[in-house]
């Protein structure tokens, strides 16, 4: 199969000659990311009491969170420059090494945690993450997400071309073996429902985009309803998530409906403009998880409904530039891989967004690029590395629908100058 | 829709779900924030606006010290442990830790109460120490629990403790200067409204914030002096034990202020330890809250009467036959023999009883009359202030009685036997006080034990003088009613006295009233007099009883003496040449 992506990867580069990419992408996503640090200096201080006052000490200072984070920052936009850098062919090429290290990291997690070995973090009995001491610790599911999204899209990219992507022989249970595999650690070990999901949503927007026919979808929607049930039913605290949720304001006082009902709380009492920054009182302890999972809540309440608003209009916008991104390329493999990040990131924010104000139950996600974190923000910033990659092969060409003359904006330079000169609306 | 997309009609479903998605938050999102907002906040503010009773400091106590304030009560925080049974997951662990950092405070049985997992609270330890609650927190166990509770201390454990009186469990004073100053001791409780954050610590955020700083208690000083207290608590135990009496009072007061120096009963308590004081009596004060019949230490005052309204001199004589009929009783002398015409100032001396009724029958011009009756009440109460209260400032203060003349029991034979100190009951303080207005020049000073109070910051405020009577008797009949108490000390028991210092005094020896009969096989012994060099510096009184026990006041003068002699030297007062 090795030889086959490198013979598709070397006849698709070529299908369109690189140009200028998507500045776009990195505008949003830049925005974002600042807006998240400015968040974390807004409750920085009152996140540091918090915990100084929980544990007893004065490790954390005002400036910890922020600090942390801009580090973080600054390892993504790297992360995402040397993604954006390293051609993409590479990737492609060693897809299934990269999707085999993920497994690997994701068994050896598995094993080191059932070995009680210090290096595996584990923390309410789910092991997720390597401990590296000093350097701190890596998710090896957030490393396991990228891999899938190379090896599922290369993968499909060679079904799709020879017409069997609705083959269920071929295609279709190969990929769910695939998807057990992962779901198995991610969701059964590392006890991840929130990444599990988004690796669905990775494969699903893939399988879309990669044609696949609304009856087969149809089945699968239902297949992967019926595990997503069998999994919730599986674990008390998923089930508890759900029955908080269906049980709306009237749940009883469990973990989950107190996340939820001060999640609201926060939402809610920011109104339209918000608090203020700095004066967040649910950031003080009230709302769990502050700075990571709710950070959505905190926004609310700091900067209010026209806050939330720029931050949903700035997802949107990346949302869709990743979309247009897909839309355009003309080698399947690179359309599904940007397809999958339009599902990573997707799946990411909905899921937060919607278990945050109350829509959907809980399910333990960050929101990209505004919680804090290390591992999730390098590897989504080393997605839209990708994405921000491909996006300089992008072809204009195949009809003209726009008439804005003037418009720099989307202009490649791989095509004919007439054909760059296309927008959207 | 989406004309932007070329070709792939996914892509538009993808992004028409996306955008759907995003318009339902959007949706969502302004019915939490603007339609919902009014709902979120009251929510928010229910469980972030708290309020936070501010505790005020209970104003501490300060006796004197040779001039200089001294805290004798004094406040320290000590914590009352509790647990949680039902949030304990180590039961061994938080048992073995209480046992040894709070060994001597535990409760009974304490480790019992762990098992009762039906509770959420219960006291495992009082009285912890700061230092023991910091180490028991170290141990970072689960379900212990600590309460400030501002405790009284009380460095000079049990001196004083009648005039201090205690702190109860409630917080509220009891006696004493704590029961009668409760209010002005306790302060008022502060109020802080505002917002917090989960562990009830105050934030800066928001408009709710209200902050009622709490106003500490008054610090009060007494005139009482540390010194002379503790000098007259021993030599009372001392004298009391010698002549093997269970109660005995001592109050010294100075005589030119009215300021009490020292109360002394005996027994006494510590306040610290006041839950374990076996017989309640032990709390009252009797200097002030048990008025007796002082016996013959009246007579000063019935003499004084009679000098200051010209009726006798200390040389006029009567005829002592040692009987004296009034009415249909037959008054007799205690001490028999001297017989003859003696002189006013030899009857002061021998403690005539018939002297002293002369002196009210020649008040009314031969009889107790209304007339004489009249005189002595507007003498012994109006002027001496006997039989009412003096108004000191503690707690259970009795009026005592003084029969007001013609009107029920204020009748001659009444009025006959008040002139030796029977058929009244004035309190040690107003005997005190009286005393005091008779052989200072005759300036009666309301018997005061607040020198004043003192503030947060150390400043010294002294209390406002306390009104005075002057002339209640002539300067005159002040130097000669002492000159009579120097003579009456000096014919008996002056030998142990400091030379060189005028002291005088009077015994009285009152009978106990047994089936109604005065009777002399229970006595209850008095001791008043004074001290000074050119005027007197100090007034002592002292009394001692016991059941079934017939105490002279002379046996009480060793405690007099052994006080006296001391505070001359306290004083540091300067001997006539």
């Amino acid at each position: 199969m090795v030889e086959t992506i490198k013979r598709l990867g070397g006849t698709t580069s070529s299908a369109v000659r690189r140009h200028r990419p998507d500045y776009q992408i990195v505008l949003y996503m830049g925005l974002l990311m600042l807006l998240g640090l400015i968040v974390m200096y807004a409750i920085g201080p009152q996140r540091a009491h918090v915990l100084n006052t929980s544990y007893g000490t004065d490790f954390y200072t005002a400036t910890y969170f922020f600090t942390k984070q801009a580090i973080s920052l600054g390892l993504a936009l790297a992360v995402f420059i040397f993604i954006s850098r390293l051609p993409y062919e590479w990737l492609h090429k060693y897809a299934k090494h990269i999707f085999l290290a993920g497994i690997g990291a994701s068994v050896l997690l598995a094993l080191a945690g059932w070995a009680n070995l210090g290096i595996a973090y584990c923390s309410l009995g789910a092991c997720r993450w390597f401990d590296l001491g000093p350097l701190g610790s890596i998710q090896p599911a957030e490393f396991l997400k990228f891999g899938l999204l190379l090896f599922v899209a290369s993968f499909l990219a060679i079904r799709a071309k020879i017409g069997l992507i609705n083959d269920w022989y071929k295609t279709l249970i190969p990929a769910g073996v695939i998807m057990a595999i992962v779901a198995f650690l991610v969701v059964g070990i590392q006890k991840d429902m929130g990444t599990g999901i988004a690796m669905v949503s990775i494969v699903g927007s893939m399988l879309l985009i990669a044609g696949l026919n609304m009856r087969t979808g149809a089945i699968l929607l239902l297949v992967g309803v019926l595990s997503a049930v069998a999994l919730i039913a599986i674990a008390p605290h998923r089930l508890d998530r759900v029955a908080t949720f269906l049980a709306g304001d009237n749940a009883s006082d469990s973990a989950a409906t107190y996340h939820i009902k001060h999640a609201k709380i926060a939402i809610g009492s920011g109104g339209l403009l918000g608090v203020g920054i700095g004066n967040s009182v649910q950031a003080t302890g009230y709302l769990p998880e502050a700075i990571n999972d709710s950070v959505f809540a905190i926004m609310g309440e700091t900067f209010g409904f026209i806050g939330l608003l720029v931050v949903l209009l700035l997802f949107s916008a990346l949302l869709m530039r990743l979309l247009f991104t897909s839309d355009r390329l003309t080698g399947t493999f690179e359309r599904l891989v940007v397809a999958g990040v339009f599902g990573w990131l997707a799946a990411h924010v909905v899921l937060n967004i919607a278990a945050m104000t109350g829509v959907f139950p809980l399910t333990g996600i960050t929101l990209p690029l505004l919680s804090f974190g290390g591992t999730s923000m390098v590897f989504i910033a080393g997605a839209l590395g990708l994405a921000f990659q491909l996006s300089a092969y992008t072809s204009h060409s195949v009809e003209e629908r726009g008439a804005y003359e003037s418009s720099r904006r989307g202009r490649g330079v791989g095509r004919t100058r007439y054909a760059s000169r296309r927008s959207y609306r | 829709m989406f004309p932007q997309f070329q070709s792939h009609s996914r892509i538009r479903l993808l992004a028409l779900a996306i955008m759907a998605i995003m318009a339902v938050f959007v949706m969502r999102l302004f019915y939490l924030q603007v339609i919902q907002h009014g709902t979120y906040v009251a929510l928010a503010d229910t469980e972030q606006v708290k309020r936070l009773k501010i505790p005020a400091q209970r104003g501490e106590i300060y006796m004197m010290d040779d001039g200089q304030p001294v805290k004798v009560v004094l406040n320290n925080t000590v914590y009352t442990v509790f647990v949680d049974p039902q949030y304990v997951d180590n039961k061994a662990a938080v048992i073995r830790t209480i046992r040894q950092v709070a060994g001597g405070n535990t409760v009974d049985n304490f480790a019992k109460l762990l098992d009762k997992t039906d509770t959420r609270y219960q006291i495992v330890a009082r009285n912890v120490s700061r230092k023991q609650a910091e180490l028991i927190k170290k141990r970072d166990l689960k379900g212990i629990g600590f309460q400030a509770v501002s405790e009284r201390v009380y460095p000079e454990k049990s001196l004083g403790g009648q005039i201090l009186g205690f702190v109860n469990w409630e917080g509220k004073g009891q006696y004493g200067i704590e029961g009668k100053f409760n209010d002005e001791l306790k302060g008022t409780e502060g109020m802080l409204q505002s917002v917090t954050d989960v562990g009830n610590v105050p934030l800066t955020i928001g408009s709710h914030n209200v902050d009622i700083p709490a106003k500490n208690g008054k610090n009060v000083v007494l005139t009482v002096d540390r010194n002379i207290q503790a000098y007259s608590e021993q030599a009372l135990k001392n004298g009391l034990k010698k002549l093997g009496a269970p109660y005995g009072s001592v109050l010294v007061m100075d005589p030119e202020s009215g300021k009490v120096l020292a109360m002394a009963n005996y027994p006494n308590y510590n306040p610290g330890a006041y839950n374990k004081v076996a017989d309640a009596k032990a709390f009252n004060n009797d200097i002030i809250s048990d008025p007796y019949e002082p016996g013959s230490v009246v007579k000063t005052f019935t003499v004084a009467t009679g000098i200051n309204t010209g009726t006798i001199t200390p040389q006029a004589t009567f005829n002592n036959t040692d009987y004296i009929q009034v009415e249909d009783r037959t008054i007799t002398n205690a001490t028999k023999g001297q017989t003859g015409r003696v002189t006013f100032d030899h009857a002061y001396t021998w403690s005539l009883n018939t002297g002293m009724v002369t002196i009210a029958q020649r008040l009314g011009g031969g009889s107790i009359n209304s007339k004489a009756r009249g005189v002595m009440y507007d003498y012994f109460h109006d002027r001496f202030r006997m039989g009412e209260l003096t108004g000191i400032e503690l707690a259970g203060e009795a009026a005592g009685i003084l029969d007001k003349p013609n009107i029920g029991n204020g009748d001659e034979v009444r009025y006959s036997n008040m002139s030796f100190g029977q058929g009244m009951a004035p309190t040690m303080l107003q005997v005190g006080a009286a005393f005091s207005s008779v052989v200072n020049g005759g300036t009666y000073y309301t018997p005061t034990i607040i020198e004043g109070t003192i503030s947060d910051d150390g400043t010294f405020t002294e209390a406002e003088q306390k009104p005075t009577d002057e002339n209640v008797v002539s300067k005159s009949t002040s130097k000669q009613v002492q000159d009579m108490a120097v003579r009456a000390r000096k014919a008996f028991y002056a030998g142990n006295d400091k030379k060189g210092y005028t002291i005088g005094g009077k015994t009285g020896t009152s009978q106990a009233i047994v089936n109604g009969k005065y009777t002399f096989d229970e006595t209850t012994g008095t001791y008043i007099g004074f001290g000074g060099d050119s005027a007197p510096k100090y007034v002592i009184m002292v009394r001692a009883s016991g059941p079934n026990q017939a105490i002279g006041g002379q046996d009480v003068i060793p405690i007099f003496t052994d006080i006296s002699n001391w505070m001359i030297d306290y004083l540091k007062l300067e001997p006539k040449g």
